[in-house]
């Protein structure tokens, strides 16, 4: 370790400056590249340390058995941050808080969660989002609100059982997410098998599948969807196909944390697309051009209309 | 699902900017893999059906970097699975058919811990917290310096000083 090489230095500077979404300064970077064949191997030595180290801290999963060996947990200012670390802190010493042992991890709008089981399958919680879990069956969960991408280890003796309102959906080796928006409930499904409503309708959903359910009705429509597009909003995309323009301000307030309303006028208009989240989130207007939308400013949040 | 029909932004933009990706692929020290990585940027971009994208050459750039730090990354750990195969041969996981995925699940764990341990110890407290909210929640930097009532470069040297730590750790584990 050479604490003082100036390469080093340099390089950790570049590496956190590309690391932000939004540099663009890429040719200034390239004639840093280029100065010296050296600058390209210090880049690539902190980038991977620091990329090693993020997916670590992100999706480690540690058993409940485990000592963790820093002695007491900070306390946080902001819970969201590092989620697989407080998790590997509330397992880890297996402090649990909540009404009858059930533990409800919620997500404020733009905010994100990463929830580790201890079996070793995992649930991301989209933003703006609730689910229970209860320790004592740690096979059974209960999403109440939003969206959330399971990950879960399958175990034909001891499936893994969701309840989303009145229904229930049943993995069978299994990466789905399911989505309880106000009118419906989605599953979709990138790996494995799904089972819905397996005392009801009994439908198998598969891979590249997606159901739609109306709440409070036994109706199923099943349609195919791209497998990328199964959790894409941890990649920070969404993609909206022929969505309300009041649907799309719900959904994109709920993933960035920024305001929008659907200008009266425009509650139904549909709009189709894909975007990331992050760019609108720096610049809401910029949503304007990528759906062929109006997006303006009023009050505290962000007006759209159709065009 | 939205199809595009025309050629994206996205597409267009690889096309009038080939010969500039491939000098930054250059420079980034791809050398003869530099092709390789700008068929996989295509491919990417093209059947990814990649919606409409606010910067589209910057973009592109940050893709091809970021395949270059994972191939980086494959590198090391092939070397590290090498080492490891080479100097011991601990014995097999019980009950765990995928050997692989399960080593790289324990190391990642060891990995975890020590950083966890490093994020937490760094001084002010506040750096392991920008460190978190930046690449674990993905906020940008210049949210970060909003929420945290600091200055853009602060949290700039803040997250270069845990860059560095966190490098300095990879290196001890890989001296071992």
């Amino acid at each position: 370790m050479q604490h003082d090489d100036p390469i080093r230095e340099q390089a950790a500077l570049w590496a956190v400056r590309t690391g932000d979404p939004g540099f663009a300064d890429w040719d200034a970077f390239t004639d840093w590249l280029e100065r010296d064949p050296a600058h390209a191997e210090a880049y690539d030595r902190i980038a991977g340390a620091v990329a090693d180290a993020a997916d670590a801290e992100r999706d480690v999963i540690v058993p409940a058995n485990d000592e963790v060996p820093s002695a007491r947990p900070v306390p946080r200012r902001w819970m969201s941050a590092a989620v697989a670390a407080v998790l590997l802190v509330v397992v880890g010493i297996g402090l649990w808080w909540g009404d009858h042992g059930v533990q409800t991890y919620e997500t404020a709008p733009g905010e994100t969660r990463l929830i580790a089981l201890q079996d070793g399958s995992k649930i991301d919680l989209a933003a703006d989002s609730r689910i229970a879990l209860d320790p004592d069956k740690p096979r059974l969960a209960t999403l109440e609100k939003g969206r959330a991408l399971f990950t879960i280890l399958h175990d034909d003796g001891d499936p893994f059982v969701l309840d989303v309102g009145a229904d229930q959906v049943v993995d069978a080796g299994t990466v789905f997410e399911v989505q309880l928006g106000s009118n419906e409930l989605a599953v979709g499904v990138s790996e494995g098998l799904v089972i819905f409503n397996p005392a009801g309708q009994n439908v198998r959903i598969e891979p590249g599948q997606l159901l739609e359910s109306p709440l409070g009705s036994n109706d199923v429509t099943m349609r195919d969807i791209a497998l990328e597009q199964v959790g894409e909003w941890r990649e920070g995309r969404i993609t909206f196909e022929r969505a309300s323009i009041a649907e799309l301000a719900a959904e994109l307030s709920s993933m960035s944390g920024v305001t929008f309303s659907a200008a009266p006028a425009s509650v139904r208009d549909e709009v189709s697309g894909s975007v990331l989240i992050d760019p609108i989130r720096a610049d809401p207007a910029s949503l304007g051009p990528l759906l062929g939308v109006s997006v303006r400013q009023a009050g505290d949040g962000w007006l759209i209309e159709a065009r | 699902m939205t199809v595009q029909t025309s050629p994206s932004g996205l597409e267009a933009a690889f096309l009038d900017n080939r010969e500039r990706l491939l000098r930054f692929l250059a420079a980034r020290g791809a050398g003869e893999e530099a092709e390789d990585v700008l068929q996989e940027i295509w491919l990417k971009i093209s059947e990814r059906r990649t919606g409409p994208v606010a910067s589209p050459l910057p973009y592109l750039f940050r893709t091809a970097d970021l395949l270059l730090i994972d191939r980086y990354r494959a590198r090391r750990q092939a070397d590290r699975r090498d080492r490891a195969w080479s100097e011991v041969h601990s014995g097999s996981t019980p009950g765990v058919s995928d050997a692989p995925a399960a080593d790289r699940q324990l190391a990642s764990r060891q990995l975890a811990l020590l950083v966890k341990k490093l994020l937490d110890d760094l001084e002010p407290p506040r750096v392991g917290e920008i460190f978190r909210r930046h690449r674990i929640d993905g906020l940008t930097q210049r949210q970060i310096a909003a929420e945290f009532g600091v200055s853009l470069s602060t949290v700039e040297s803040d997250l270069r000083r845990a860059y560095k730590a966190l490098a300095d750790l990879r290196e001890q584990l890989d001296e071992v």
